[in-house]
């Protein structure tokens, strides 16, 4: 079977967030039999040689077997650059605001690298020295190709996982519902076009379920009525979800969309869980 | 209030309440806005009615100064004002930003064209808008533009509920276009209203326009966030609806004082605070629905009866102002909003019926016509004018987006079924059946009939899809840019591994543009729909002619 993915990329830092996502990212790279691309952005000096060296030998990582590319410049567009060049199907990354002693990694670099990296993303909200494997997966649902990508990544990456849920959330909503009331709409026409449309996105859900063929792990689906991009990702964090996969949009996101938030931006503002973005 | 004013108040509130529920509900039912009925109740209520047969009764009821006069009045602002806040928290700008090329194409061109033919006509003929004092010339043709370039998103969404094509993508740009003209809308007149002459206001022009600025950015950006965390901690640590309720009111009433206190109106700040509340993700649909009820059925109809206590109707009907207005509405509007939609990329019949939806102005264009009409910018006629355009339009817009949506492409099972698209076969095996379909197929969907069977079988190896109660759905995304539906009875059943074990008799091909998923499933879904009945199957497997097959079909 063809590897989910072929090279893991991770930026490194000399922190104990930096020890744990190295921890994280060794258990990944054997669960997907991956190679690894440690990426450290700063300055190459005695120092750094050794934190580097130590903090590979202390992850128990094989340092003859892992690429490692030392590079300056601004962290995300470094990290961002380096890892499309060498071909990094996975980048990981910590969602840290803050690191205890370095400047590098913080919140708006993981921001950066989620919106704009070429490839797909995991976003570690909380990484530990002495990982676990993910057993419950939720993914956020549309219709598009894309989604279904997503769909299938995360479906392979949960096999592997051998998780116990599965969850596929469609989160949909009608701007401007409300108001029909003004328009002489009654609560009960409101309630009664809002049970068919879920109903009808249940109906559309399972079929795409089928048409994906999805065997091995019983697949859960939800529809939500709410906030598009929001409700999904409040529903994983409510159900403790381990692994929420999104899918970015087609578009580059322009000022606005960040002002106005919309869709995955919810969910890279509040990261409901450790986040796999499918690229 | 003595013990007398409060009494008549108290009254002449429940009768407002009572007459406007009552043909409220009447023109509901006769599937028409409810904000007709409403105004009908005041002008039964005002001078055009009770005040031919009662003055004194009028008079009595609503007198015209004093202290009963002073509490409906404030009665009335408090409505207008909660009228545009829930407004406000209608708007979505994420939709807007999703359909933004669309929207803000049809909203803008769809306010410049009726504000133009509006602006114009007023400004060049004054006289015959009523329009004697020249000092006012401008201000009141920018009035005429503005009343004349809103659009009403309640009704526009009420229609759209009724046609059944809310939750679809021209629904979604319908939407989204009314969002953007209320907030355009409300914000060309919030300037109009700044440069009236400010005489015992505190502040000039240029600081009102400033502080507007400061206001809505603040509200938009700062405020929406603070909103955004607050919203949460409320509906969770203080009682539910109450607490939540009392938050919006509070915003609501606080933006209003501000924006009146600068000089633009009340409405401007209670509209934009509701939009901050409204962007909240945290905000329940409940409360949502609930604020709306509260306001619906209390307040807006004491503004809308209020509107006909104002004016003798029928004294104050002058048929040149009432049909200019209606002609410049009707055309600026219907041509803008098509116009915008046109070039936002829609088709020809989806953009008239955008222009036909944006041209309904409703309450909003009623509210503007009250504003002006308390500044002394129109005379009585022209009110008048206003409110009959802002109805007529309410009751056209309806029939007339309805009749256009029905002519456009549709992509629905029901649309797609066809005799023409039938066939009988006597195939005993899936795969002669499956060539004999991708033949047929082949020249209707101008794609080979071998490519057709590749990619049909290749689903076919995937899994079954056989459904149930004799129904195969045979199906596969190609290259074309509509889907067809080719439907089959089959002499003998056929193995397509339906669930129930039935061998299928009825073989529906589905053959659906590549990059729309959604479609594919929302005809997989349609059609699945149709075959829950088994006995009804069994009654359409009776059939021979293909005509009344497809018929019974499409009924079920």
């Amino acid at each position: 079977m063809k590897s989910l993915f072929n090279k893991l990329g991770l930026a490194i830092t000399f922190s104990p967030t930096g020890k744990a996502l190295l921890a994280e990212a060794k258990r990944l790279t054997e669960l997907f039999n991956a190679r690894l691309m440690l990426i450290h952005v700063g300055e190459k000096n005695e120092t750094t040689e050794r934190l580097l060296s130590e903090s590979i030998s202390n992850s128990g990582l094989d340092e003859s077997t892992i690429e490692i590319i030392r590079t300056n410049g601004d962290p995300a567009d470094t990290i961002i650059k380096t890892s499309r060049d060498a071909c990094v199907d996975l980048l990981i990354a910590g969602a840290l605001e803050k690191e205890n002693f370095i400047k590098y990694y913080i919140g708006s670099v993981a921001r950066k690298i989620m919106r704009e990296a070429a490839s797909s993303v995991l976003i570690l909200k909380s990484p530990s020295e002495t990982p676990k494997s993910f057993k419950r997966f939720y993914v956020s649902t549309d219709y598009s190709s894309e989604s279904e990508k997503t769909i299938l990544t995360a479906y392979n990456f949960a096999l592997l996982e051998k998780a116990d849920d599965f969850v596929l959330v469609k989160d949909f909503h009608v701007p401007g519902l409300a108001s029909t009331i003004q328009g002489s709409g009654s609560l009960d026409e409101l309630e009664a076009a809002r049970e068919q449309w879920e109903a009808e996105e249940e109906i559309k859900m399972s079929l795409l379920v089928s048409e994906l063929n999805l065997r091995g792990i019983k697949v859960d689906i939800r529809c939500l009525y709410g906030k598009e991009g929001w409700e999904a990702g409040n529903y994983a964090r409510i159900h403790n979800a381990d692994i929420f996969a999104v899918t970015p949009p087609s578009k580059k996101l322009k000022f606005l969309d960040k002002l106005f938030p919309q869709n995955m931006e919810h969910v890279i503002k509040e990261l409901p869980a450790n986040l796999l973005i499918v690229r | 209030m003595s013990a007398g004013s409060i009494t008549v108040f108290l009254l002449s509130i429940s009768i407002m309440l009572f007459f406007a529920k009552l043909l409220g509900e009447f023109f509901t039912k006769i599937k028409q806005p409810a904000i007709i009925g409403e105004i009908l109740a005041g002008v039964l209520l005002g001078p055009t009615v009770l005040g031919m047969i009662s003055p004194d009764m009028l008079e009595w009821l609503f007198p015209k100064t004093g202290e009963v006069k002073t509490a409906l009045d404030g009665f009335t602002t408090i409505a207008v004002v909660l009228l545009l806040l829930v407004s406000g928290i209608e708007v979505d700008f994420g939709v807007v930003l999703r359909h933004r090329k669309t929207a803000f194409s049809i909203s803008l061109i769809g306010i410049i064209v009726p504000f133009a033919l509006g602006f114009g006509i007023s400004y060049l003929f004054p006289e015959m808008m009523g329009v004697q004092d020249k000092n006012i010339h401008l201000l009141f043709a920018l009035f005429i533009g503005t009343a004349i370039a809103i659009s009403s998103l309640p009704v526009i969404a009420k229609i759209l509920i009724d046609l059944n094509l809310f939750k679809t993508q021209i629904g979604f740009i319908i939407i989204a276009a009314a969002m953007l003209n209320d907030l355009l809308g409300w914000l060309i007149f919030s300037v109009i209203l700044g440069l009236m002459d400010n005489t015992g206001r505190s502040i000039g022009f240029g600081q009102t326009i400033l502080y507007t600025i400061v206001f809505v950015v603040f509200v938009l950006f700062v405020g929406r966030k603070l909103i955004n965390q607050a919203v949460p901690w409320i509906q969770s640590k203080l009682t539910f609806p109450g607490g939540i309720l009392n938050f919006i009111l509070i915003l609501g009433f606080l933006g209003a004082a501000f924006t009146e206190y600068v000089g633009v109106h009340a409405i401007l700040g209670a509209f934009i605070v509701g939009i901050a509340i409204g962007d909240s993700a945290h905000l329940k649909e409940r409360t949502r629905e609930i604020i709306q009820q509260f306001i619906t059925n209390i307040f807006a109809p004491l503004f809308f009866v209020s509107i006909g206590l104002r004016v003798n109707f029928i004294a104050n009907f002058d048929f040149v102002i009432v049909s200019v207005l209606l002609v410049i509405a009707l055309i600026g509007k219907v041509a803008g909003g098509a116009i915008g939609a046109r070039i936002g990329g829609l088709s020809k019949n989806e953009s008239l019926a955008v222009g036909f939806g944006m041209s309904s102005s409703g309450a909003m264009g009623i509210i503007i016509g009250v504003i002006a009409l308390e500044a002394g910018l129109i005379i009585e006629e022209v009110f008048v004018g206003l409110v009959i355009m802002a109805l007529f339009t309410s009751i056209a817009s309806a029939p007339m987006m309805s009749h256009f949506l029905k002519r456009k492409e549709s992509f629905r099972l029901q649309d797609l079924l066809s005799p023409s698209n039938f066939l009988y076969s006597s195939a005993t095996d899936k795969e002669t059946l499956l060539i004999e379909l991708a033949n047929f197929a082949a020249p209707k969907v101008k794609i080979p009939a071998k490519e057709i069977l590749q990619k049909v079988m290749e689903r076919e190896k995937q899994g079954a899809t056989g459904i149930a109660n004799y129904l195969a759905i045979p199906h596969a995304k190609i290259k074309t840019n509509k889907p067809y539906v080719l439907t089959a009875k089959i002499k003998e059943g056929i193995n397509f591994g339906s669930v129930d074990g039935i061998n299928s008799r009825i073989v529906i091909l589905l053959l659906t543009p590549e990059n729309k998923n959604e479609l594919q499933l929302q005809l997989l879904a349609e059609t699945a729909k149709k075959f829950s009945n088994k006995e009804k199957i069994e009654e359409l497997l009776s059939i021979d002619d293909k005509n009344i097959f497809i018929e019974m079909l499409k009924q079920m």
